[in-house]
């Protein structure tokens, strides 16, 4: 290296590039002078030789000939007849051209050796440059958490990422130089011979397989394999890439099976479904029949026999009549709730204001003789099914007049309370008699009831259904309450979402 | 009483005898249940409409009215109302089904095939009657039959 430093400096400066050639030959001349004195003989010519060899070797051609030159003049000059002229004779001719002719085909070489010189070092550059960027390439490859290997088309393993090295727990050193099948015991889904011909048909292929870890555990991996050809379009080589997908396949599975554990319920669900409206069906046919008929005869008997029997017989005969309606009555909530259940709700966007007032004509004869403060708040508008969501206010409404009937100033307030971004929660609340939140729990249930039917009538069914038709529209409801302090029921649903909704 | 006089044939349709009770006790509170015939089940109202097996010695002519229970043996009341409605001659005949079923269902099927009225039976008795009464007043009496209905 040194040696060809100090060649570069001195090609690059011309200055010391062409004072090599007279140095040289100044040396040379000085060098035959002397050795002339001692009565050497014919010493100055190999001398001028070895003047022009060192130019042309350290300098190059252009120097070389101003050597060339120099050594001409100053052999004319110094050691032919007559000296110290530049006159030549006939005899010296033929010495001169020769001396002139081997000192150029002496540079002719050097030249040559020079240019091949310059080849090389550049061919080292540019290979040093390659191994650089190949080495960058391997490193790459292995920043990659990808497994990749290459191995020839003899099945051995030749290059090894450290990704493979993770994922199949073999070293790169462990790995290259043995057979890939051997190694990781890959099944194929397709068979090989089939692989091998899209390979080299395409150059490429992609698929599934399973292989096996050094610890002797199963992957299934996303394989893509590219075929490596040399210039004449020979497969040389595989380069496989693996993505484990171990997984993800398991995954898919989970979900398969859980899809069809899905398909498998929804079809139990719609079988039950089916079997619930058969039963309502045959409910709202074969059980109203018998109450209607208790109700008929029951008030036949009593048009026929309430002058003759006593009074607790006619006593006996309305409870009869009044059992029989209430039944009647029962099966008609307890039908509609199932309803509820079963109808389709058509949602659109709904203002609860309105729907309060509607509710509010509905239960007017129920307020009737009530003296009833009534406390009507902003409302918001609400997404929902337009005859369920009345359906919700009036019963909540009818309940708050219903359990305040003992006060002598009932208040009842309708509002909205400050829900979460995603949720409206609406409530109404009454001073009425409340309830013990210890049985709160049994308030949404169906034919629960907290209070006995002689204090407060009812079917125990309008929270149920206020309940369902909460669920059915993602929302939910609950209620605060205090035996004798009046209670507040809330439901809750989605916010409507814009534009969304409207459309 | 001029009611009487203008009285149109009731076809009953119902297979509970506590039902024909009922409603013919009510019809006869107001004296319209002189001109009804009952059958109990589909097959039987079908077999009267078209004067054939049991029926087949009946006086010619279509009832003014045909009360048509859903629940019925054998042939359905949806069935007897379809074929009804789907022959020329009967199509005619105004039919009200009269039923226990507030099911929804059964309501848009029996409009859907052409039903003139759909009553669901009151569990009240004074409802039940006054129904019963309403819809016999005006089907038997004031609404004027197709061409060739039985009056009395």
């Amino acid at each position: 290296m040194a040696r060809s430093n100090l060649e570069l400096q001195i090609a690059r400066s011309p200055l010391l590039r062409y004072g090599l050639a007279p140095l040289s030959v100044s040396v040379a001349l000085g060098g035959s002078l002397l050795l002339g004195r001692f009565h050497f003989r014919n010493v100055a010519d190999p001398l001028f030789l070895f003047a022009i060899a060192i130019a042309v070797w350290y300098a190059g051609i252009g120097p070389a000939i101003v050597a060339v030159v120099l050594s001409g003049l100053a052999d004319t000059l110094f050691f032919i007849e007559p000296l110290y002229t530049l006159y030549v004779t006939r005899d010296d001719l033929p010495h001169f051209v020769i001396f002139v002719l081997f000192a150029s085909l002496l540079t002719g070489f050097a030249a040559v050796r020079r240019r091949v010189e310059r080849d090389l070092v550049q061919a080292r550059d540019h290979l040093q440059i390659e191994v650089a960027e190949r080495t960058q390439q391997a490193s790459l490859l292995n920043l990659t958490h990808d497994p990749i290997f290459v191995r020839d088309m003899g099945d051995v393993v030749t290059y090894w990422n450290r990704g493979a090295q993770e994922l199949y727990g073999w070293t790169d050193k462990e790995a290259i130089g043995r057979h890939s099948q051997e190694l990781l015991q890959t099944i194929f889904s397709t068979p090989l011979e089939d692989i091998r011909a899209e390979l080299l048909r395409t150059n490429r292929w992609e698929g599934e397989l399973k292989k096996t870890k050094a610890d002797g555990t199963q992957v299934v991996v996303a394989s893509r394999w590219s075929l490596r050809q040399d210039d004449q379009g020979r497969a040389v080589a595989i380069l496989e890439t693996n993505n484990d997908i171990t997984e993800r396949k398991r995954r898919e599975q989970d979900i398969q099976n859980l899809n069809q554990e899905l398909a498998k319920r929804s079809m139990e669900l719609e079988s039950i479904n089916r079997e619930l409206e058969a039963f309502a069906y045959s409910v709202s046919h074969d059980l109203r029949a018998p109450v209607r008929h208790m109700a008929g005869y029951a008030e036949m008997l009593q048009k026929k026999a309430s002058s003759v029997v006593d009074e607790k017989s006619n006593h006996y005969m309305a409870m009869i009549l009044d059992s029989a309606k209430r039944m009647g009555n029962l099966i008609d909530d307890l039908l509609a709730f199932s309803r509820i259940g079963r109808a389709e709700t058509q949602k659109t966007l709904l203002n609860l204001a309105q729907l309060v007032k509607e509710a509010l004509t509905e239960v007017q004869q129920d307020t009737e003789g009530r003296n009833i403060a009534w406390k009507i708040g902003a409302l918001p508008e609400f997404y929902g099914d337009r005859s369920m969501l009345r359906l919700v206010m009036v019963n909540l409404i009818s309940n708050a007049i219903k359990f305040t009937r003992t006060r002598p100033q009932a208040e009842i307030e309708i509002g909205c309370a400050n829900g979460n971004a995603d949720d409206l929660v609406v409530f109404v609340r009454d001073n009425g008699v409340g309830f013990d939140m210890k049985y709160v729990h049994k308030l949404f249930g169906v034919f629960q009831r907290l209070h006995q039917s002689h204090e407060f009538e009812g079917t125990g069914i309008g929270l149920a259904t206020v309940q369902r038709i909460m669920h059915r529209h993602g929302g939910k409801v609950w209620a605060e309450g205090l035996v004798d302090g009046g209670a507040t029921f809330y439901f809750s649903g989605p916010k409507p979402q814009g534009d969304l909704w409207r459309s | 009483m001029e009611i009487v006089n203008k009285l149109g044939r009731i076809l009953m349709v119902e297979d509970d005898p506590k039902d024909v009770e009922l409603t013919l006790t009510a019809l006869e509170e107001y004296n319209l249940a002189n001109e009804v015939i009952v059958t109990r089940d589909g097959e039987q109202a079908l077999d009267y409409l078209y004067s054939r097996g049991e029926y087949k010695t009946r006086s010619s002519g279509n009832p003014a009215v045909m009360l048509l229970d859903l629940k019925l043996p054998k042939v359905d009341g949806l069935e007897v109302l379809k074929q009804i409605k789907s022959d020329g001659e009967l199509r005619m005949i105004p039919v009200v089904v009269l039923t226990s079923s507030k099911e929804e269902k059964d309501m848009v099927a029996s409009y859907k095939l052409g039903v003139n009225a759909y009553v669901v039976k009151p569990v009240d008795f004074h409802e039940f009657v006054n129904a019963i009464k309403e819809l016999g007043v005006f089907w038997a009496v004031i609404n004027e039959p197709p061409p060739g209905s039985v009056r009395k």
